[in-house]
């Protein structure tokens, strides 16, 4: 194979043991090559972007951004091999979509298994995006709550905890994210974060509305049976009748 | 539950003792009130007593088989009465063919027999009600200590299973986690490899084989604590330092096993796991006001925001430290700026040991 045919690689785990052992593993495959390794999900996903590899060699649990959340900010996936030590969830994922993944630790078959597999859909020019998608969906059943929320701006990644935002508006396909300083737009439905967020501060007050209640002023008669919020910063947000219940049920009123 | 006059020789002195205790105020009372002679007032107050004495012993399986909380209060009645007739019957027939035999002779005293039966017969019913109360006594103090043994050893029981709850389990990412890291220093460094596995089978072992409630000296915790430090020091490399400053005055206190190791697995999770660049664990135990005080520093990222909450290792310690010590006041956390301190006091006396 010549040298400009060969795949690019990167590999983005935390633990320089687990990076060496996937160097020590890919020795024996000289169409592979390593254009660099990083140890968090921030820089990970920033080479990613930059360097455009055509395989990734990716750790779930990882400073900044775990894995999963750097796939979720991903517009075009390259085929990727999971690698995770202990994460039920993870795990769950994986198998329901049929992807490959590594348990840590892993034997050299077990390995090759998962790289001549790699090669295979790198070679059809496979695109991950469908399966990638998957994953995210199942990762997201999941029943922890957030505390933390990667959104991406052009190439640039925020990284917004919960207990800043203000209140969240429905937006098309998107969800918008009111911070103090900013509003952020993230690819996600009003039931996803409704089901992750805080039910004890997070109230959704109407289909397209909910709201930190820690950021509510006043609850106002908008008119005639219905009613509005009032936040701390002067928006005004329409309550449907169903939203002010649970509301007021939240307030104990 | 045994007869408790025939418990021990001392019980049976106890009780005829009393009996004759009795006969003696009897045998005064017929002296010096009705002036009999003093061997018919004796024969007169040792047969009676004594004789209700030993009739009144099977008394007891009648009182322990109508225990007033197991049947009606008619059937418990019922067979008092009845035993308490049979009982007179027996004890006055005997007693008078017994004495009437003694002193056939004696006419006053045969008179005094006849004149005396309803007195005798309500102060047999007296004493009667007297020995059926002690009976009944004894078996609700009984049944009150056994209920206070029993309750006591529930409570231990559920103080040991609770302290097995809290006690840290290992960690299964950590464990999966290093066993990557020796499979990758078998290539690489192969003496490192062994030093790994026998310093993460130190780790095991130590935490596999003491029970919760069971306590350690502070050397051996910290022993424990440095090999898994280290075990973590191969896996991120140079981004976790740690240093020990122990003041050696410490190393002989008593704590509670595996009780720091959650600290700092805390402290490399929201530390080490969180960070991109170096974290710093800083431990120290020095001795004050009768407490060895043991203070954990570790850097973090304040920038970092943890994916899901915390705090349960924490509570469980807090816990922990309650079931044995009885105090909730011995750990302390704080935040200043990018450092996170964990304050454990730990008392120099352990009051109610487990094991």
């Amino acid at each position: 194979m010549k040298p400009e045919h060969r795949h690019k690689v990167l590999l983005i785990d935390d633990e320089p043991p687990a990076r060496q052992i996937i160097r020590d593993f890919l020795k024996s495959y000289p169409g592979l090559e390593i254009i660099g390794e990083y140890a968090d999900g921030f820089s990970g996903l920033k080479a990613i972007q930059e360097l455009k590899p055509d395989l990734v060699f990716l750790d779930i649990q990882m400073p900044k951004l775990t894995g999963f959340e750097l796939l979720d900010l991903l517009d075009e996936p390259p085929v990727i091999i999971f690698s995770t030590a202990y994460d039920q969830f993870a795990i769950k994922a994986f198998e329901m979509n049929a992807v490959d993944y590594l348990l840590k630790p892993y034997s050299k078959d077990r390995f090759s298994q998962a790289v001549d597999k790699a090669i295979i859909s790198l070679g059809a020019g496979n695109k991950e995006v469908e399966s990638v998608k998957k994953i995210i969906e199942t990762v997201e059943e999941e029943p922890d709550l957030l505390a933390r929320i990667a959104v991406k701006i052009r190439h640039k990644v925020h990284v917004i905890p919960v207990r800043e935002i203000r209140y969240l508006e429905a937006d098309g396909d998107y969800v918008t994210l009111h911070t103090e300083r900013d509003k952020f737009l993230k690819e996600k439905t009003m039931k996803y974060f409704e089901k992750h967020l805080d039910p004890e501060r997070f109230i959704r007050i109407h289909r397209s509305t909910i709201i930190n209640i820690d950021f509510m002023d006043k609850l106002e008669y908008y008119d005639k049976e219905s009613y509005a919020v009032l936040m701390k910063d002067g928006t005004m947000l329409k309550a449907s009748t169903s939203g002010y219940k649970v509301l007021k049920e939240a307030l104990k009123l | 539950m045994q007869h408790p006059v025939f418990k021990s020789t001392g019980s049976i002195l106890i009780y005829f003792g009393t009996w004759i205790l009795l006969a003696g105020i009897q045998f005064i009372i017929l002296v010096f009130q009705y002036h009999f002679p003093l061997e018919i007032a004796l024969a007169d107050a040792l047969v009676f007593n004594l004789l209700f004495g030993l009739i009144g012993l099977p008394m007891w399986f009648i009182v322990r088989y109508t225990a007033p909380s197991s049947k009606n209060l008619f059937n418990i009645v019922f067979n008092h009465l009845t035993s308490l007739v049979l009982l007179l019957v027996i004890w006055f027939g005997l007693a008078y063919s017994i004495l009437s035999l003694l002193f056939h002779d004696e006419t006053v005293y045969n008179d005094f027999l006849t004149v005396s039966v309803p007195m005798r017969v309500i102060s047999g019913v007296l004493l009667y009600l007297l020995l059926g109360l002690t009976f009944y006594l004894l078996i609700y103090n009984y049944n009150l200590q056994e209920k206070l043994k029993m309750e006591a050893r529930l409570n231990t029981l559920l103080k040991e299973s609770e302290l097995n709850m809290l006690k840290s389990q290992i960690n299964p990412h950590f464990l999966f986690n290093s066993l990557n890291s020796i499979s990758s220093l078998t290539v690489t460094n192969p003496e490192k490899a062994r030093e790994m596995v026998i310093k993460l089978s130190d780790f095991l072992r130590y935490s596999v084989s003491s029970g919760a409630g069971s306590l350690t000296s502070l050397a051996e915790e910290l022993e424990n604590i440095k090999r898994y430090l280290e075990i973590e020091k191969i896996r991120f490399g140079d981004k976790l330092v740690y240093e020990l400053n122990v003041n050696p005055q410490c190393v002989e206190q008593k704590i509670p096993v595996m009780i720091l190791q959650p600290l700092y697995e805390n402290a490399i999770k929201h530390g080490v796991y969180e960070s991109t660049d170096q974290v710093l664990i800083e431990t120290e135990c020095n001795v004050s006001s009768g407490c060895s005080e043991i203070r954990i520093i570790n850097d973090f990222d304040p920038d970092a925001i943890p994916r899901v909450g915390a705090g349960v290792g924490l509570n469980n310690i807090r816990e922990r430290l309650r079931l044995t010590y009885y105090r909730d006041d011995l750990l302390k956390t704080r935040k200043e700026g990018n450092r996170f301190y964990v304050e454990l006091r730990i008392p120099d006396e352990t009051l109610n040991q487990l094991t």
